[in-house]
C-alpha cells in the first residue's frame, strides 16, 4: 500500500537509498530501523513531518517571524499577507508565530507523556508477568478494571486540585496510555517469561530484575515502541481537546490546541484561522500513526532481515 | 461463575479505590473547598459558614463515609450553586448525552463495520489503500476541528449548505422532538465519523486475523466462497473482540463528546461537568466524577462478561489449562 500524495514531491528530494551497508560497525539497530522506515513511501512522509516538527520546535525557541506578544490593535483578524503569513488573531498577534511556538509545547507534552506512559507501562507489564502470583494477579486485575476509565476523566480529576496545566495532560495521558501499553505488551512478555531461556537463566541464579532487563524487555520492546508512537499521536489530539475544555494548556502558553480553541469563538466571522491549527494537528497525528504502522513492520527481526545482521 | 464473581468483586474494589482518589483530589486543594468556593476576598466568617454548611469541619473519614453512605442511598448531594439535587441535574443532562452517543454509535457502526468489512474483502490494492488512507486520516482529526468543519459545511447561518442547526438544544427538550433530534445530527455525525474511522481499523484487524485462520479454510472447504465465509463465519469469530471495542467506545464517548457538547452548546453531561468545574461547584463535581467513573467501570465489567459469553473458547481454555 503506497500513499501517493502529499509526499510524492519530497520523495525525489533525497534518493540516497544506499543499499544497506552491513559491513560497517557504525550501523546500529537504530539507524537500520530508521533506514528501513525511510525506504518506504509512507515512512518517508512520516519521517519528514516528524523531523520538521522537531526542527520548527527548536527554531521557535530562538526565532519566530514576529514576537508572540507583539499585538497590533489596528490589524486584528488580518488576512494572510507578506507581513503576517497566516494573518493575525483577535489580538493582532501573528498566527504563524503562535503556531510555530505551539509546536514546541506539543512536542514537549507528547514526549513527556510517552516517557511517562512507557515507564508506567513497563513497570505494570513486569508486575503482570512476575513470578509472584499475588503481584501478577493483583496487577492484572487492576489494569483490567482501570483501563475503562478514559484519559479525559483522569485529566478532569487531576484538574480539580491542579487547575489548567501542561502537567495535567502529561500525567493523565501517561496513566491512560501506560495502562493500555501494559495490557498490549503483556502477551509478548508472558511468552518470553514462560520460555526455556528464561527458565535456564533462572536456574543459573539470574535475578528477577536481570531476567526482565535482559530477556523480557527486549522481547516486548517492538510492541512497546509501536504502541508508544501511536500514543504520541493520541497525546497531541488529547492536548487540543483538554485545552479547549479549559483543563489543558493554560492561556498565554502557545500550543496548537490553544490556537484552535481561541479561533473557535470567531468561526462565523473568520473561518480561515480555524483551518491551520486543525490541519497541522491532523498531519502530525497522521505522521505519528503512519510511523507506528511502519515501525511495526520494520522493527521485528523476523520480518526485517537487515536487523538480524546488526 | 467463579469468573463472574471474581470480576464483580474487582469492579467493587475499583469503585471504592476511585472514590477515594476523587475524594482525595478535592481535599488536597490549596485551602479547602469552602475557601475556593467563597472566592478570594471572602471574609473568614463566610468561609467558616460555608465550611460548616458543607460539613467540611468534620474529620475526613466522617466526611468520606457520609458521602459514600449518601451515594449508596442514591443521594448524590445538592449543588450549592443552584440548590438543585445533583441526581436530577445529571438525569436532565443525560437526556441529551445518551441520545447523542447512541446516535453517534449508530453512525460509527455504520461507517466502521461497513468500510472495515469492505476493505478487508476487497481484492483491489487501490481500493484497500484508499480505505487505509481514510481510516488513518479520519482517526487523526481532532474532534473539535471535525465539528468545526461540519459546521462550516452544514451549519445553519454560516455553512455552505446551511441546513442543520449548529448551536444549542431546544428549551422544551424532547417534547419538541423534531427540533431536538435535528440539533443532535451534526454533533452525532462528528463523533460518529471520528470513532467510525477507528472502528474501521479494529474491524479490519479483527477480521483480517480471522481471515488467515484455519476456520476460514474449513468454511471454504465446505463450499463457501471467500466472501460468504467472511460474512458468515469470519464476522461471528470476530464478534467477541469487536463487542469489547464497541462497548468501551460507547463508554468512552461520554467523555469523548465533552468537547463536542461544548462546541455545539448542548447541555449534556460533559459540558455540564466542565461548567461545574469552572464554577467551582465542587460538591457537584465530586459526585459527577464518581458517577462517570462508576459508569465506565460498570461498562468495563459488562464488556468483560459479554466477551466471555460470546467466546466460549476462553472458558474452555481456562478450565482445560493448569488453573
Amino acid at each position: 500500500m503506497t500513499r501517493n500524495n502529499e509526499h510524492s514531491a519530497s520523495e525525489t528530494v533525497r534518493t540516497n537509498n544506499a543499499p544497506a551497508n552491513m559491513g560497517t560497525k557504525a550501523s546500529s539497530k537504530f539507524t537500520v530501523v530508521l533506514r528501513s522506515i525511510w525506504r518506504r513511501g509512507e515512512g518517508k512522509f512520516a519521517l519528514i513531518v516528524l523531523a520538521l516538527w522537531l526542527a520548527v520546535s527548536l527554531l521557535s525557541l530562538v526565532w519566530t517571524p514576529k514576537s508572540l506578544w507583539a499585538t497590533d490593535g489596528y490589524h486584528v483578524w488580518a488576512k494572510p499577507s507578506a507581513a503576517h503569513w497566516l494573518g493575525t488573531d483577535g489580538t493582532g498577534a501573528d498566527v504563524f508565530s503562535w503556531l510555530m511556538a505551539g509546536a514546541r509545547t506539543n512536542l514537549f507534552i507528547a514526549v513527556l507523556a510517552v516517557v511517562f506512559a512507557g515507564a508506567l507501562g513497563i513497570l505494570l507489564m513486569s508486575a503482570m508477568v512476575s513470578r509472584s502470583s499475588a503481584l501478577s494477579n493483583v496487577s492484572v486485575v487492576a489494569v483490567d478494571a482501570l483501563i475503562s476509565i478514559p484519559t479525559v476523566l483522569i485529566a478532569l480529576i487531576l484538574a480539580v486540585p491542579m487547575g489548567a496545566s501542561v502537567v495535567v495532560i502529561i500525567i493523565a495521558c501517561g496513566i491512560g496510555y501506560g495502562l493500555n501499553l501494559a495490557r498490549i505488551a503483556r502477551p509478548q512478555a508472558l511468552l518470553a517469561a514462560n520460555s526455556d531461556y528464561v527458565a535456564s537463566a533462572l536456574s543459573y541464579g539470574a535475578s528477577g530484575f536481570s531476567v526482565i532487563w535482559h530477556h523480557i524487555l527486549p522481547n516486548a520492546m517492538p510492541t512497546i515502541m509501536v504502541q508508544l508512537s501511536l500514543s504520541a499521536g493520541t497525546a497531541v489530539l488529547a492536548e487540543s481537546g483538554l485545552t479547549y475544555l479549559g483543563v489543558g494548556v493554560p492561556s498565554g502558553v502557545p500550543s496548537w490546541g490553544h490556537s484552535l480553541a481561541t479561533s473557535v469563538k470567531f468561526i462565523n466571522v473568520y473561518p480561515l484561522t480555524v483551518l491551520w491549527p486543525g490541519l497541522i494537528v491532523t498531519i502530525v497525528v497522521v505522521a505519528l500513526n503512519v510511523f507506528g504502522d511502519v515501525l511495526r513492520d520494520v522493527i521485528d527481526p523476523v520480518t526485517n532481515p537487515e536487523l538480524r545482521e546488526v | 461463575m467463579r469468573f463472574v464473581i471474581r470480576r464483580f468483586l474487582l469492579f467493587v474494589a475499583a469503585l471504592l479505590a476511585i472514590s477515594v482518589v476523587i475524594f482525595a483530589a478535592l481535599r488536597i486543594l490549596p485551602g479547602d473547598v469552602a475557601s475556593v468556593m467563597a472566592g478570594l476576598n471572602a471574609p473568614p466568617e463566610r468561609v467558616a459558614q460555608l465550611r460548616s454548611q458543607m460539613g467540611l469541619d468534620r474529620p475526613l473519614t466522617v466526611q468520606y463515609f457520609s458521602w459514600m453512605g449518601g451515594l449508596l442511598h442514591g443521594d448524590f448531594g445538592t449543588s450549592l450553586l443552584t440548590g438543585r439535587s445533583i441526581s436530577s441535574t445529571v438525569a436532565m443532562r443525560a437526556s441529551v448525552t445518551f441520545p447523542l452517543i447512541v446516535l453517534g454509535l449508530v453512525v460509527a457502526l455504520a461507517i466502521g463495520l461497513t468500510l472495515g468489512v469492505v476493505s478487508t474483502l476487497s481484492t483491489h490494492a487501490a481500493v484497500r489503500s484508499v480505505f487505509h488512507f481514510v481510516a488513518i486520516v479520519g482517526g487523526a482529526i481532532p474532534a473539535l476541528w471535525g465539528g468545526l468543519l461540519l459546521i462550516l459545511l452544514f451549519g445553519r447561518g454560516t455553512g455552505l449548505l446551511g441546513i442543520l442547526p449548529s448551536q444549542g438544544f431546544p428549551e422544551a427538550g424532547w417534547d419538541n422532538f423534531g427540533s431536538a433530534l435535528t440539533s443532535l445530527v451534526l454533533p452525532a455525525l462528528t463523533v460518529g465519523i471520528i470513532d467510525g474511522a477507528s472502528l474501521m481499523r479494529y474491524t479490519r484487524s479483527a477480521l483480517g486475523e480471522v481471515m488467515n485462520s484455519g476456520y476460514m479454510d474449513q468454511a471454504m472447504a465446505c463450499g463457501y466462497t471467500r466472501r460468504q465465509a467472511a460474512l458468515k463465519v469470519g464476522l461471528r469469530l470476530a464478534t467477541p473482540q469487536l463487542v469489547s471495542v464497541v462497548g468501551l467506545m460507547f463508554a468512552g464517548m461520554i467523555t469523548g463528546v465533552m468537547v463536542i457538547e461544548n462546541l455545539f452548546a448542548l447541555p449534556g453531561i460533559g459540558a455540564g461537568l466542565v461548567t461545574d468545574l469552572g464554577n467551582r461547584d465542587l460538591i457537584a463535581v465530586q459526585s459527577e466524577l464518581f458517577m462517570l467513573a462508576a459508569f465506565f467501570l460498570f461498562v468495563g465489567f459488562l464488556v468483560d462478561l459479554l466477551h466471555r459469553f460470546l467466546d466460549p473458547r476462553l472458558k474452555h481454555a481456562v478450565q482445560g489449562g493448569a488453573q
